[in-house]
């Protein structure tokens, strides 16, 4: 058994893996399918799905911002590339979605960057706009994929997993150890400083949009790589699972600080309880519940800290 | 108990955080009528004792008097209710409201439950009239000047019938005039019977106002004197803990030109007609009150302005800064006045922030991955160098004090291997003895060859540490003073108005009245 040194100290390292270790212990106790290797495999599925946009939006956060739009261009992109498919095969299909998604996160960052307007209300209006053009796009209807299996790769298996893993370590880097990744904190942290050192903050956050359109996309192909199916409706809501794991994983929403490993975690753990639940025969709608009670936990532990750490400053 | 005149006092007082004690059974008292300065470094415990004033923090042990009666204040209400206001550096005023809402808020006068604004904007214009405050009191406080909102702040401390006024650094964010005016309040509010506690870094101020000096170090009671029983030295020995070895400005030997410039415009005209020239380890301040163009000039030659005309050029080649980037380039750096604002990175750690200016050079041969040992030797060794204290350098640098936070931006400037320095209040915040530190680190740079131009509002920080002084007055240079002309009166005669002795203009002057 733990001892209770050890679980203050893993909570003070890591809240959201010790809320991981507990709550997969009890479902573990609870349901008889829950710790099994297939059971596993498609939870950190659904989590990498999650995970890959909330990685992008880790670095949005990041640099003092975030993105709505991210569940839009998932469907956006999702179903150009099913179009796209039969016509230039698989690989130039999914590279088109992702650059139609990094070109939509670039026009965000345009019009945060040049039209002054804020990330909040600017995504908020590519969300609709996106979401329209999805719908447009496909008239409204499913487009289906026939005999190309290919593309199924893409969500089968390993894949999604490995995508997500990839990506964390790529951003790690990128964060941890360059100067664009250097800027980014610093822009998120005091956009006034940091352009008096000579970041050209325009730029970091037209790169910073890009990427999570990007990433938006690469979500959207596995979500419709999964059914085989494009439709304008995919991934709705998603932007709020996308922001909800950044959180759940620890990096503040005020920007200047990322925890990769967190947004990870985050995604696994909203993945297991959505999991667990589904197995316990749980409600749907008891699952949002459960979601935002976590959300608002975490958010209270975030401002008690917040609280005490300025308490202790006023000395 | 004995009957005390104090109308507020504190006994045996002492706070305990986590590790730490922030106030350890200190006593302070306060007369009616008295003006009681409080000085102490960053850390001496000041504000700690503050916030128990205020009610904001509850003390570990001992207690607080009013009229010599044991009091609690549980909350910042029942400090209010014993007629004890805080004006606090960062002002608690609702921008958007009017001047008499602010004055007024929570005890709005009403008939009914509709406010009655005629009795609030007259009594409001009442108070600001015995502040000699000529602003209408449905102005919105946003649209005031920071020392007119302080006024405010007394207002509504006026309005509350306080009868001790705390305040708390009042002179921060002041210029010069503003300052004497703020300080001819104090004495007024004295002179008709209401207590002033006067906390401030600046001695100058304190003992032109206060009646008795308490010093706080490391949360201790050091001394209580009057003012007239001691002088500025003793103060500051006993704020610091040392007598400090207060060093004349080092004799320099500038040598080639680094910077020049000619026919200066800043901005369509808010600075005009600027032509200098500045040598490798000098130091050039250029000085001038509040709205006299210097921070704007500092700004144009960091490209945060655009230069309108005229030409700059830096080592005999032209230059066209037009943004910070191009001026670090070329090797301009800047410390801005407001470290917090536009300094700072507060979430990124002493190293991040150190080297963010400089990273390109701590690219390994690995393409774009930057050199984390590397970067992290640096700033060790930019801390042996400049003195900087902090526990690790990963730390986050808003741990720091004031003090070590000023020297990790101007390593910054170091790191970026900048040839002319732009310095703006390089001591704002800053406590006493980490000011004399920067001030021998300035004289290092400068000795290094160095080129500093130096905008301050402390007159002898200015005196201590520049060569030579540019006078500005409502945007164009007034005079120009150098090696031992440079002395406050002589700087304050021509940033007033008063004298244009020496001329650098050979147009003729005329005199205008900067304010």
């Amino acid at each position: 058994m733990l001892s209770k040194r050890a679980v203050f100290a893993l909570f003070r390292l890591s809240p959201v893996g010790l809320t991981l270790l507990v709550v997969g212990v009890v479902f573990t106790l609870l349901t008889p399918t829950f710790l099994t290797l297939n059971n596993l495999l498609n939870v950190c599925t659904s989590a990498s799905v999650v995970a890959i946009v909330g990685l992008g939006m880790t670095l949005a956060i990041a640099s003092g911002n975030f993105d709505l739009s991210v569940g839009s261009t998932a469907a956006f992109a999702g179903c150009i590339t099913m179009s796209l498919v039969p016509q230039i095969g698989v690989m130039p299909a999914i590279v088109s979605g992702v650059l139609s998604g990094g070109l939509i996160g670039w026009v965000n960052g345009l019009i945060v960057t040049e039209l002054r307007v804020p990330a909040f209300i600017a995504t908020l209006g590519m969300l609709t706009i996106v979401r329209g053009a999805a719908l447009i796009y496909t008239r409204g209807r499913d487009i289906y994929l026939f005999g190309k299996t290919e593309y199924k790769m893409l969500s089968s298996g390993m894949t999604p997993v490995l995508l997500a893993l990839a990506l964390a370590v790529l951003f790690s880097v990128l964060l941890g150890q360059t100067r664009f990744g250097r800027h980014i904190l610093a822009t998120g942290s005091n956009i006034i400083s940091a352009r008096r050192v000579g970041v050209r903050t325009s730029y970091v956050l037209w790169g910073v949009f890009a990427i999570v359109g990007a990433t938006a996309a690469l979500s959207g192909l596995i979500l419709s790589a999964q059914v085989l199916t494009g439709n304008g409706r995919l991934a709705t809501g998603l932007e709020l699972s996308a922001i909800a794991v950044v959180v759940l994983g620890g990096t503040p929403l005020t920007g200047g600080k990322a925890s990769i490993p967190g947004t990870l975690l985050g995604s696994l753990l909203v993945a297991v309880i959505n999991n667990g639940l589904n197995l316990l025969n749980v409600s749907v709608f008891y699952q949002n519940v459960t979601l935002g009670l976590l959300l608002l936990g975490a958010l209270t532990l975030e401002a008690l800290a917040a609280h005490r750490t300025l308490n202790r400053a006023t000395a | 108990m004995p009957e005390s005149p104090s109308v507020l006092a504190v006994q045996q007082l002492s706070r305990r955080f986590p590790g730490v004690l922030a106030l350890d059974t200190v006593n302070f008292d306060i007369l009616p009528g008295e003006v009681h300065a409080l000085v102490g470094e960053n850390g001496a415990g000041k504000s700690t004792l503050i916030s128990i004033l205020a009610g904001v923090l509850q003390p570990s042990a001992g207690q607080v008097l009013v009229d010599g009666r044991p009091v609690t204040f549980a909350d910042p209400l029942s400090s209010q209710h014993a007629g004890i206001s805080v004006i606090f550096q960062e002002f608690n005023l609702l921008p958007h409201l009017s001047v008499a809402e602010n004055v007024f808020v929570t005890r709005e006068p009403r008939r009914g439950p509709i406010i009655d604004w005629e009795t609030m904007n007259r009594n409001t214009r009442h108070i600001l009239q015995t502040l000699n405050l000529d602003i209408d009191p449905t102005t919105p406080v946003s649209d005031l000047a920071i020392s007119q909102q302080q006024l405010v702040e007394i207002a509504r401390a006026l309005s509350v019938k306080a009868r001790v006024i705390i305040m708390d650094e009042p002179t921060a964010a002041l210029n010069e005039r503003e300052v004497v005016r703020l300080l001819e309040i104090v004495r007024s509010l004295a002179a008709s019977g209401v207590s002033v506690i006067y906390v401030s870094h600046r001695l100058t101020e304190v003992f032109s106002v206060a009646d008795r000096i308490t010093v706080f170090r490391d949360g201790r009671h050091i001394q209580t004197t009057r003012r007239t029983d001691t002088t500025e030295q003793q103060v500051v020995a006993a704020m610091v803990g040392r007598e400090l070895v207060h060093l004349k400005r080092p004799s320099r030997t500038p040598s080639d030109i680094i910077l020049e410039t000619k026919d200066l415009v800043v901005d369509g005209g808010l600075v005009r007609n600027v032509s200098f020239s500045l040598r490798r380890g000098e130091v050039l301040a250029l000085a001038g009150l509040m709205g006299s163009g210097c921070s704007e000039l500092m700004e144009g030659l960091f490209g945060l302005r655009r230069i309108t005309s005229g030409t700059v050029s830096l080592a005999g080649k032209p230059l066209w800064v037009q943004n910070p980037r191009a001026a670090i380039r070329t090797g301009i750096g800047l410390v801005p006045e407001d470290r917090k604002t536009a300094g700072l990175l507060p979430d990124l750690s002493v190293i991040q922030n150190l080297t963010i200016g400089a990273l390109p050079r701590l690219l390994p041969s690995v393409p774009g991955i930057l050199d984390l040992a590397s970067e992290r030797r640096a700033t060790l060794n930019y801390q042996l160098q400049l003195n900087i204290r902090f526990s690790r350098p990963e730390q986050r640098i808003s741990g720091l004090s004031g003090g070590n936070q000023q020297k990790v931006i101007l390593a910054r400037a170091l790191a970026e291997r900048c040839r002319v320095l732009l310095l703006a209040e390089p001591t704002r915040g800053v406590d006493v003895g980490a000011k004399a530190e920067i001030y021998t680190l300035i004289d290092q740079l400068v000795a290094r060859g160095i080129a500093i131009i130096l905008q301050t509002s402390e007159l002898p920080e200015l005196i201590r540490l520049a060569d030579r002084c540019i006078v500005f007055v409502a945007g164009e240079p007034r005079g120009e003073l150098s090696g031992n002309q440079v002395t406050q009166e002589a700087v304050m005669e021509v940033a007033t108005g008063l004298s244009h002795q020496v001329a650098v203009q050979s147009k003729p002057m005329e005199i205008t009245d900067a304010l």
